[in-house]
């Protein structure tokens, strides 16, 4: 009987075992979906240079940017034509063609920049590259693999892993009980004569002002003593945790990330947040900060020809409509979540500290460049701001928010009696914080 | 549970489980001691509010509007702007429009600055269009090589200063983030870097008055001449 008990435990074990294992197990399997370049002849990758230096910044091949995609525009236009056109198409238009005079109409009337500077040879070559171009074809893998799914390890599998280990490790547990009773019954069946355990220092203690003291104010002393505890406990969970939102880092309506934008773009912070310098809010941009890239950023290549899904999102907050270039007027600001809210009872002015005191954004918003999703990185609490405010020290002498400061402590250098004089250190130099100069007075940020 | 050390133990693992939903994380931000607080009931800038019915004069919901027309902030420029947004009254700034402010030498260094933060990433610092983003994406890369272009040395002013309000093919307006008097400290600091010589030298700039010619906005002190390197 036991013996049959201790061996299913070992089962029970095994499986446990290889439950873990499934969970560690990783698969590192990716698609292999490499776009094929389409090989060109020496001319048109000429033509392609060229292309991608001169035309880029309004033609694409296969859709409308500022001027019309120019997919097959060889087919529409003779190659002499487009020569001249490249060249020099006011020339052309005021000549009297048609098909140019047609084409500025239909383009709301912009006009094309004039590439004189290109030679015709060159110009032939962008045509050449213009016949030979061909869309991207994505890659599919071969007929005998089959794609492995990409998720695999949803979280619903992981949850029910999860459960599973947990019953499993209960059964264990009372298994385990059973194993120990039975062994001990066996023992005592055996004759062995069970051990009573000798009480410990603690319990002889506990027993003896058991016995001591009235059993009335025993059970109060040990109700008040944990009591005493959970207050603490409560205490410290108060000030350390309730209204602190470090760590808070909610899924926002776009999936905007400053990893790609800030850290590897390295756009400036207050290139979108362009307030922050001005006023007292660093602003969430608007969408049309958006616009000023991604009108023409559409990140097709990635998604199969089709806008990327996250910039679709920005074109639906504007109602704007990529395929003719148009703006509806029906509009949806997109709801982003506000990560750091301060309460109202404090101030804070983001241009007093960035454009006023020179803080980068990074002092308080941590390494933002590599965050794809933003959290909080401060705690925001008074300790924090009163922290920073005696530690820092104020460039005096370069911040022209502070010459009439520097020049007064200047001016006061020598005399020892001046309150200024303690702003010097020994060797002459001025070291002033933020709290010597009355950032702590509690109306600067309550009131 | 005749110990009571077993009773405290249960209690404080308990409160501690609980807890666990008080810290902020992920979609939660934590516990907080006065909602009304966080949650203004007054105007805040920045702020959607979700109760239509209470913000229903607000376009959108949003605290933010538009100033009236016509108004013009204390110490500002009328941010209206009298050319349209067409080729046509591209053509129109560029022969009519002239700066008719004078810049110190303070506000065109400020130029420069603001010309790194909005303009460098695509157009490069030294004005080469070799930023940051436009080296990657292929579509923001201006079709002129560079400042020191003959089509920048002769662009009036005026278009550089349309350009900034209104954008110009794929670059945007930049009206949003520069008050009128910063966009024409940047165009100032444009006409710099398109005298910049082979050495990288910028022209050296003294304040100006009110500039007679649309095509030339600073006016160079061609006596001496900052050294700057290129990055």
């Amino acid at each position: 009987m036991v013996k049959h008990l201790i061996k299913k435990h070992l089962k029970v074990k095994s499986i446990v075992f290889s439950i873990v294992c499934l969970l560690n197990l990783s698969f590192n399997a990716q698609l292999g979906l490499a776009a094929e370049a389409a090989k060109l002849s020496a001319q048109a990758t000429e033509g392609e240079k060229l292309f991608k230096a001169n035309c880029t910044s309004c033609h694409a091949m296969d859709i409308k940017q500022v001027g019309p995609a120019l997919q097959g525009v060889h087919t529409r236009r003779s190659e002499e034509w487009l020569v001249k056109w490249i060249r020099n198409n006011e020339k052309l238009r005021a000549s009297g063609d048609k098909d140019a005079i047609a084409v500025f109409n239909e383009n709301n009337k912009v006009a094309m920049n004039l590439f004189e500077n290109l030679s015709e040879d060159q110009v032939k070559s962008i045509v050449t590259y213009f016949k030979e171009w061909t869309a991207p074809v994505k890659a599919k893998p071969a007929d005998g693999e089959t794609a492995p799914k990409a998720n695999f390890y949803s979280e619903t599998t992981l949850y029910i892993l999860g459960f599973l280990m947990v019953i499993l490790l209960v059964v264990l547990l009372i298994l385990r009980r059973t194993k120990n009773s039975l062994k001990q019954s066996l023992k005592e069946i055996e004759g062995e004569v069970k051990e009573i355990a000798e009480p410990s220092a603690f319990q002889e203690k506990l027993a003896y002002y058991k016995k001591r003291t009235n059993p009335t104010i025993f059970k109060l002393g040990v109700g008040i003593i944990i009591l005493l505890l959970l207050a603490s406990y409560g205490f410290y969970f108060g000030v350390t945790e309730v209204g602190v939102q470090q760590g808070y880092r909610p899924e926002q309506p776009i999936k905007y990330s400053h990893k790609i934008h800030a850290g590897e773009l390295q756009i400036d912070c207050k290139y979108c947040h362009s307030t922050a310098e001005k006023s007292k809010q660093a602003s969430v941009p608007s969408v049309n900060t958006c616009m000023n890239c991604h009108k023409a950023v559409q990140l097709r290549d990635r998604y199969e020809g089709e806008i990327s899904p996250e910039i679709k999102k920005i074109y639906a907050a504007m109602d704007y409509n990529a395929e003719d270039q148009t703006y509806g007027n029906n509009p949806k600001p997109i709801r982003w979540i506000r990560i750091h809210n301060l309460p109202d009872h404090a101030f804070f002015n983001h241009s007093m500290h960035v454009k006023g005191a020179g803080v980068t954004c990074q002092t308080c918003h941590g390494p933002i460049q590599t965050m794809e999703v933003v959290e909080q990185y401060s705690t925001l609490q008074m300790a924090w701001c009163i922290n920073c405010h005696k530690e820092r020290k104020i460039d005096v002498e370069n911040n022209p928010y502070y010459e009439k400061l520097h020049a007064k402590i200047k001016q006061e250098k020598d005399n020892k009696s001046s309150t200024y004089s303690k702003y010097f250190t020994k060797d002459g130099k001025i070291d002033i914080s933020p709290a010597q100069n009355g950032a702590l007075e509690c109306s600067k940020c309550h009131y | 549970m005749k110990k009571p050390i077993n009773i405290i133990l249960s209690i404080i693992s308990v409160i501690s489980l609980s807890s666990c939903g008080w810290k902020a994380g992920e979609n939660d931000p934590g516990i907080e001691y006065a909602p009304d607080m966080y949650y203004s009931k007054g105007y805040e800038p920045m702020t959607q509010y979700s109760d239509t019915n209470k913000y229903r004069y607000n376009p959108y919901f949003m605290s933010m509007r538009e100033p009236v027309k016509g108004s013009v902030a204390i110490g500002q420029l009328d941010y209206q702007y009298a050319y349209d947004n067409t080729p046509d009254g591209y053509e129109a700034a560029g022969a009519g429009l002239s700066m008719k402010i004078s810049l110190s030498e303070k506000d065109q260094l400020e130029g420069e600055r603001l010309f790194g933060i909005y303009c460098s990433v695509c157009h490069g610092m030294m004005g080469g269009n070799d930023g940051p983003v436009s080296t990657k994406q292929a579509a923001l890369k201006p079709s002129w090589p560079n400042y020191q272009d003959k089509y920048i040395k002769e662009l009036p002013i005026g278009k550089i200063y349309h350009t900034l309000t209104y954008g110009k093919n794929n670059m945007g307006s930049y009206a949003y983030a520069l008050t009128p008097k910063e966009r024409w400290s940047v165009a100032t600091y444009v006409k710099r870097l398109s005298m910049m010589d082979s050495l990288g030298n910028l022209p050296v700039i003294k304040a100006i008055g009110v500039v007679e010619t649309a095509t030339t906005a600073a006016v160079i002190d061609s006596s001496k001449s900052i050294k700057k390197m290129k990055p």
